[in-house]
Order: structure tokens, then sequence, then C-alpha cells
């Protein structure tokens, strides 16, 4: 489920269509242009149909397939536009007024009904969208005056394009192709911009998104409006097309799970794949109900419900997988470059700032952290503790396991709140500012790694650290360029495409780092960035660090691996049991009689003394 | 106040009918992990199945028990088997979801090729009888159903303690990997369990045939509710999905008479999305799950 699905073109400067995406502008011409040559009633319809899922399946999933929230209750946007423009349509207002209308109710509708819900993983969120479609078609049926109740309602009868009503098919068949393509377009757009890729993150690693400063609520509201819109809509003009609609029909669970299985059948999560599904799907479905009838009740239903099943066995990327497997075979076999990670190239050398005696001087106070106290029931895991964080310094935080490091490190990320005591930090302006969440931490120049590492495993290496590089850059052009630089610095460079999944431990530290580093961070967290990385690595990993402080960032870095600490370090900071029991130069520290006994116990500490 | 005590019961006897649906699907939740879409379309065939013994064999609908439910456990068994195993490694929930619900979708029409859009009424046998308690009155089938589900929970609740292939359940719920370490066939603890799921809610559907008119959607009809309950009670916890299910059944009956029977569902999918977004670990204590029985 890459978000790369088309990218052929995005990767060369030069823009040669590729073989998919010519065949993909052939496929959505003909979707205008056969029924108009052929100029048949029946045919007509049917490529109206699929034009319509087409587009109600793109909408869906912005928010099901690049945000990853699994809504089988997409009917409600629908069935809302379909309301809204009958309703008004009878008032003696246009449907072109109309579906605007229904979109801005369906957009603030679907914020309502989802921000409660965002919380909920997996089915329970698909749970959560489906009772929400039975209230709403519950209510709809309940509230007669407004919706006819179960009866239904039917449209006056007003022909013309002012109406959206036509004797003929062809004037609906343009006006849906439009919508297909104004939705395809909008998918698109999405998908390549910077929303895209921080709902892809989001989707992926929710905890990563937010230390990359996405506001991860925010985004995943955006993506909802967008689509709940759009499906509104195409409501909309669905309900012109049929000039009667129920409760029944427009907020069905069962048209719900149409939309998102085209979708998966198509490619969940690309932006051709919903418009493949339904091109394939619906013309045999609508030509079985044509052809044999009554008789065949439930017949493509069933057809539906065995291709839902075969697909997910067997191609659970659908038919976008399958295109993309196939060309990523040709690719491979054309050329393979022949680089191992472990062993990478090293940068250029204009992006390598070496070590060098003019490294900035250590400034003023930049992070201050006062009395910070955490416990989680009667486990105190942080007492008091008390430090701050100077201008281009380097602090090492070290104590055994257990000790509350990591705790420490997500109390003054935003990630955990303490219970008392503050962390405020020096935001440009020269004030001291206490941020409450990660995003906001982010804001001041904050950025964090994790020590268990959290890779947008789906993505390439070049997108991880582009989701980063979008935190300056809101561009993607600038961004791509931003993440191409860190990646080289970083020593990812020959990796750019692969995807995050495939790389080792040690590539996978080194990616935490390059895309927190795409933020450009005044201040840096590093969570054991080198444990369980090989020697050579560690030494580079070094390197890299003083090359990152050279830069002016300062760094707090949690460590185990004694040889980093101390050579990297400017004061170290040791943390037993929720304490600081010791504090100041490396060399000093470790001699530190209360520190032996912390790693190494009393017995230890005391045969040396 | 005889209305009032009339309407309390029928919502406890409500409750026992959401019970008895929903305790295979709670089952199957807590050890297997999956959310059975499909868990509906599994009491409709159950249902048509009792319906076709009962008409074609005039035998009593209880009867077909013995044909329904060992039949449930091998559709159960081999659903785990051929579409949900091939999918447990899998990295996105999407994939498991719409496993089921495309089983979901088949099943329904399929019935509705083989049955048509008719509706099937099962011959309920002096099952529709009212009996008079007090001032109030049950019908007899509804009653066979209230003790049906105690009876099955406590039932499954000494299985799973006390009995060998019980604590090896217990154990794959609680920790997979842990428990195939420990030598524990998990994959065949998986297809038992959705088997045994299943065969809960084939009883369900042989005690539930008499009373209700089979169709080939009356699986939705009854599964958006045992999810309700599912999640009310905990997911994975028998005894709370019972408890969630004499909730839903009051709230549902009572809602139904003073707020009016066109609004019932309403009420019924409130309730559920406020836990769902307020205590999404269910009502019923906060781990009283197949993990932690007590």
């Amino acid at each position: 489920m890459s978000i790369s699905d088309i990218q052929s073109g995005t990767g060369t400067k030069t823009r040669n269509l590729s073989w998919p995406q010519i065949a993909f502008g052939v496929l959505l011409a003909s979707l205008l242009l056969i029924p108009l040559g052929i100029d048949n009633a029946f045919v007509s319809h049917v490529f109206i149909t699929i034009c319509l899922f087409a587009a109600l399946s793109t909408a869906w999933n912005i928010v099901g397939g690049f945000a990853g929230q699994l809504s089988l209750g997409h009917a409600v946007f629908y069935g809302i536009g379909g309301y809204a423009g009958v309703i008004l349509f009878n008032l003696g207002v246009t449907p072109w007024i109309g579906m605007f209308v229904g979109a801005a109710v369906a957009a603030v509708v679907g914020m309502l009904i989802s921000y409660p819900c965002f919380r909920l993983r997996g089915p329970f969120y698909t749970l959560a969208s489906i009772a929400f479609l039975e209230v709403i078609r519950v209510l709809s049926l309940h509230f007669k005056d407004l919706t006819g109740g179960a009866t239904g309602l039917m449209i006056d009868l007003r022909l013309g394009w002012t109406w959206m009503v036509f004797r003929e098919r062809w004037p609906s068949l343009l006006i849906v192709f439009g919508m297909l393509l104004l939705t395809l377009a909008v998918s698109w757009a999405i998908r390549r911009s910077r929303l895209g890729f921080y709902l892809v993150a989001t989707r992926e690693r929710e905890s990563a998104a937010r230390a990359a400063g996405v506001r991860t609520v925010r985004v995943r509201l955006i993506a909802v409006a967008i689509s709940s819109a759009l499906c509104a809509m195409l409501g909309t003009f669905h309900a012109m097309y049929l000039t009667f609609i129920e409760p029944a029909a427009m907020f069905a669970l069962a048209f719900s799970i149409q939309i998102a299985m085209f979708a998966l059948i198509g490619g969940i999560g690309t932006v051709a794949g919903p418009l493949l599904g339904a091109a394939l799907l619906v013309p045999i479905t609508e030509w079985a109900r044509a052809s044999l009838g009554s008789s065949a009740l439930g017949l493509h239903g069933f057809v539906y419900g065995i291709v839902l099943i075969v697909c997910v066995l067997f191609m659970p990327n659908g038919i976008m997988g399958v295109i993309k497997r196939f060309s990523h075979k040709k690719a491979k076999a054309a050329d393979e470059p022949a680089q191992t990670e472990t062993d990478p190239i090293i940068a250029p050398a204009s992006a390598f700032a070496t070590p060098d005696p003019d490294r900035p001087g250590i400034g003023q106070d930049i992070l201050k952290v006062e009395n910070l106290n955490k416990h989680f029931g009667g486990l105190y895991v942080t007492r008091d503790v008390n430090f701050t964080l100077r201008e281009g310094e380097v602090l090492g935080l070290i104590g055994p396991n257990g000790a509350g490091k990591t705790t420490l490190f997500n109390m003054i990320s935003g990630f955990l709140a303490p219970d008392e005591g503050k962390v405020s930090v020096r935001g440009l302006d020269g004030q001291f500012h206490q941020p409450n969440n990660p995003a906001d931490f982010a804001a001041l120049g904050m950025g964090r790694t994790f020590q268990i590492v959290q890779p947008f495993a789906a993505m390439t290496v070049e997108e991880n650290i582009m989701v980063g590089a979008f935190y300056r850059h809101p561009d993607e052009k600038d961004a791509r360029e931003a993440a191409r630089e860190t990646a080289w610095r970083m020593g990812l460079g020959p990796l750019l495409n692969a995807e995050a999944r495939g790389l080792t431990i040690g590539g996978l530290k080194r990616l935490e780092v390059a895309r927190v580093m795409a933020m450009q961070p005044r201040v840096l967290l590093l969570d054991e960035v080198m444990a369980g990385i090989n020697q050579t690595d560690v030494r580079r990993a070094i390197d890299l660090m003083l090359s990152i402080r050279d830069t002016g960032v300062s760094i707090i870095a949690i460590e185990h691996v004694m040889q980093a600490v101390m050579s990297l370090s400017d004061r170290v900071i040791v943390l037993a049991s929720g304490e600081v029991i010791a504090e100041g130069r490396p060399q000093d520290v470790v001699r530190d009689p209360q520190v032996v006994e912390a790693y190494l116990g009393k017995e230890f500490a005391h045969a040396h003394a | 106040m005889t209305t009032f005590l009339q309407v309390l019961l029928n919502g406890l006897m409500l409750g026992g009918l959401f019970a008895i649906v929903a305790i295979g699907l709670t089952l199957i939740f807590g050890i297997v992990k999956v959310v059975n879409f499909a868990h509906g379309e599994f009491l409709m065939a159950g249902m048509f199945v009792t319906w076709l013994i009962t008409t074609r064999l005039g035998l009593h609908p209880y009867a077909s028990v013995i044909i329904v439910v060992p039949m449930m456990f091998l559709l159960g068994a081999l659903t785990q088997r051929l579409l949900i195993q091939p999918l447990m490694s899998a990295e996105d929930d999407h994939v498991q979801i719409f496993a089921t619900v495309g089983l979901s979708t088949a099943m329904i029409n399929l019935a509705l090729l083989i049955f048509g859009a008719d509706i099937a009424n099962t011959p309920n046998f002096g099952l529709r009888t009212p009996i008079e308690i007090g001032p109030v009155r049950v019908l007899t089938g509804q009653l066979y159903i209230f003790i049906a589900a105690i009876i099955l929970v406590i039932a499954l609740q000494l299985f799973l303690k006390n009995s060998q292939t019980g604590r090896a359940i217990r154990a794959v719920a609680q920790h997979r990997v842990a428990a195939e370490l420990m030598g524990v066939n998990v994959p065949r603890i998986y297809i038992l369990s959705f088997g045994l799921g299943a065969a809960c809610v084939g009883l369900a559907a042989v005690l539930i045939a008499p009373l209700y008119p089979t169709s080939s959607n009356i699986g939705t009809y009854f599964v958006l509710t045992a999810f309700v309950v599912v999640v009310l009670g905990g997911l994975g916890s028998i005894p709370g999905a019972f408890f969630g299910a004499l909730v839903i059944g009051l709230v549902d009956s009572l809602s139904g008479f003073y707020i009016g029977s066109d609004l019932r569902e309403a009420v019924v999918f409130g309730i559920f999305l406020l836990i769902l977004i307020l205590k999404p670990s269910g009502l019923f204590g906060k781990r009283m799950t197949l993990s932690h029985l007590s």
C-alpha cells in the first residue's frame, strides 16, 4: 500500500509519460467517448454509473485510503447531498447551488462525527461509521416533514441545464464525467501535496507523524471534510439523475460497502485504483442486472462479495498492486544499483560539514526543565528533575534501564504531560514558551527520534524524510529536494527509493535521524540512535552528530554506547530511579561513586573503593 | 404499572435474544481478534436451515439443533481456515475487515438467489404461546432463549476455565506468540474458536427461527445490535456480553415504548457511539475479557 502508485513520472525530471499513465488516460477518455459514440440509452446509463461510482470511490479513498480510516458509512454524505439537492430543488433552488449547500452540510457533519472517532482503530472506526449511518438513516425516516420519510421524495418536473434534469442521457454523462475529473484532480493533488504525505504518515505511524510536527487531528479532519463534500456533490447529481430518493437507498450500508469495495479492488490508497475498480466491476453487474433481470436477484451482490474475498486473499493491493509489481520487475531487471546499505557511498563533500575548530560556542539556555515529576500509580518515573540545555551544547543523558530516560524525553517533546513541573523552550523571538503537545514543541524547533524506530513502513526512504522536510518546505518539490540532500548527508543516498520496511536496523536508525534533521530542528532529542548498530556505524554516527552540532543545533542524547557518550557530550546527566544523581563533565561523571553504584551495584563500588 | 412491568420483561427477553446472538461474536473477537462482520449472516444461514428442516421434515424446530450446530461449527472453522488464517499476518486492518464484509455480502445475496426476497416463516410448534407470570406475559420461545443464553454463558465459562483446551484458548487469547512457544497449536485453536463462536450463533438461529420470520437481511438486523452489545460488554467478555445484552434489551424496549418505536434504533446506536467514544473498553469492568476470567 505504498503511496507511490504512478511514481514513474515523478522520479525523473523529464516528464515522460509511462505506459500506465497513458493507459489510464485512454481509459478515462473512453469513459466519455464510447457512450457518446454509441449513443444508446443503456450504454450511457452504464457509463454514467461507472463515472458516479468511480468518483464516489475516489472521494472515499481520501479518507479510507490516504488517511487509512476505513469508513463504511460514506453513504451518509452522499445521502446528505441528495437530500439537500432535492429539498432545495423543490423550493425552487437550482441543484447547481444545492450541491454546494449539501457539500457544506456534509463537510460539517463529517467533521463532527469523525472528530470523536479518530482515537478508534481498525474495525472500531468502521463500526462507528456504520452506527452513524444507521442513526442518520433512522432519523431521516423519523423527520418526515423534511425528508418525506419512508415514502421518499420526488423532484418536481423541471427540465434543462438549470435544473440538471434531462430527457437525454448525454448531458448527465457530461456532468458526472466532469465531476469525476474534478474528484480525480483533487485526489491527485492531495496525494502529491504535503497534506497527502501527512495523511499517509499519520496512517502508518501516528506518533512518528506527531513528532514530525504533523497536527494529526487537523489533517484528518481536512481529509474528511474534502471527502464528504465531494460525496455530497455526487449525491446531489445522482438524486437529480434518479429524480426520486428515499432513506433506504440514500443511507444504505450496502451502498457504502460498494463504494469502499471499488477502491479496494482497484488499489486502496492509490489515485487511479478506485476508477479502475469501478470501471471493471460496474459494467459486469449492470449487464447481469439488465440481461438476467429479476431471475438473478442478488446475483450481482453475490459476485461483488466473491470478488471482494478473492481480491483480499490473492491481491490485497488491488489491480494497482499487480501493475506495480509487474512494472517493478521490469525496472529491476533493467538496472539494479549494486549498493549495500551498510556501506553507503560517502556523501558529496559539499553536504558534509566536517567537525572543524570553528564550532559555534555554547550560547544561552534554550531549554529549561524544572521540577519535573511523573508517576504512574505509586511508581515515580521521574522525581524533581531539573536541568537546562544551552544553545549548541551536546548533553548526554545516561542511566541504567528503567531510570526514566525515555519518559523524560516524552515529557520534553509533548508526548506525555508531566504531573508537576514545567518544560520551557526559548523560541526564535527570544521568549520562553511552554508548549504542551508535540506539534507545538516541533513549532519551537524541537525534534526527536524514537528508541524503537518508527518508520513509515509503506513509504520509501525519500518519502519518509520528506514528511520531516515538509515542515520547512510546504511545496512538494522543495521538500523532495531537501529530503534528498538530507538523505545524502546521512548516508542514505543510495537507498532513496527503497521502501523503509526493507531497511536494516542501522539503516532505520539513520532514517529516524534523517527524518528529524529534515525538519531543521534547533534542539535535537536522540533516543539511543546507536543501540544495536555495528562499530563502523557507531563511528560514522559520532561524526554525523559532531557535524550536526557544528551547525549550532543543541542535542540531548540518551545513549548506552559509552564511547559515543564520552566523545560527544559536553556535559552528562545521570538518571537513576527517576532522579538526577550526577551531572557534569563526562570524565568526572563516570568516576562518580554514586554513578558506578547505580550501574554496577554496591559490591562493585566497594571492591574498587 | 403493569404496562411498565411488561415493557421491562419484554426488554429482558429481548436482552436474552441479543445475548445469545452476541456470545459467539464476542468469543471470536476475544480469541481470534477479528471482528466478524459476517456474524449476522451466519445467523441467517442457520435460520434458513432450521426453516428447511422444520418445513420439509416436519420436525420440531428445536430438533434441527443436531444438524444446524455442527454445520455452523464447520462453516466457522472453514471461514477461519480458508479466509481469516491466510490474512492473520496482514499489516493493515482493512484486509481482514474487507474479508468478512465480503463474506457477508456474498452470503446475503446468495440467500437472495436461493430463497428469493420472500419471508420464510418457520412453524412455531406452540413456541409463540404466551405464559402468564403474575400480571405480565411472555412467549415460551422467548423464555427458552433467555434460559439457553444463561446456560450457554455458564457452560462456556466452565469450559474455558477448567478444560485443557479452554486453558489453551485463554492462553492464545492473552498472547498468541507466548502460547505458541509453550507448544500450543495456535492455528488449530483459532479454527476451533471460530467454529465454537459460529456454533453458538447456530444455536441462536435454531432458537430464534420459530419466533422471527427469516429473510436474507435478517442478519444485518440482529448483528448491528450484537456489535453494540459486544462493545458495551467489553470486547471478548462473555459475561459482559450477557449483561450488555440485557442493558440494550431494556433500552430498546423502554425507548421503543416511551420515545417511539421508530426511534429506538437511533437510541441504541446513539448509546453505542457514546460508549465507543467515551469508554471503548466497555461498561463492565476494565478488563473483564477472556484473558481475565474471574
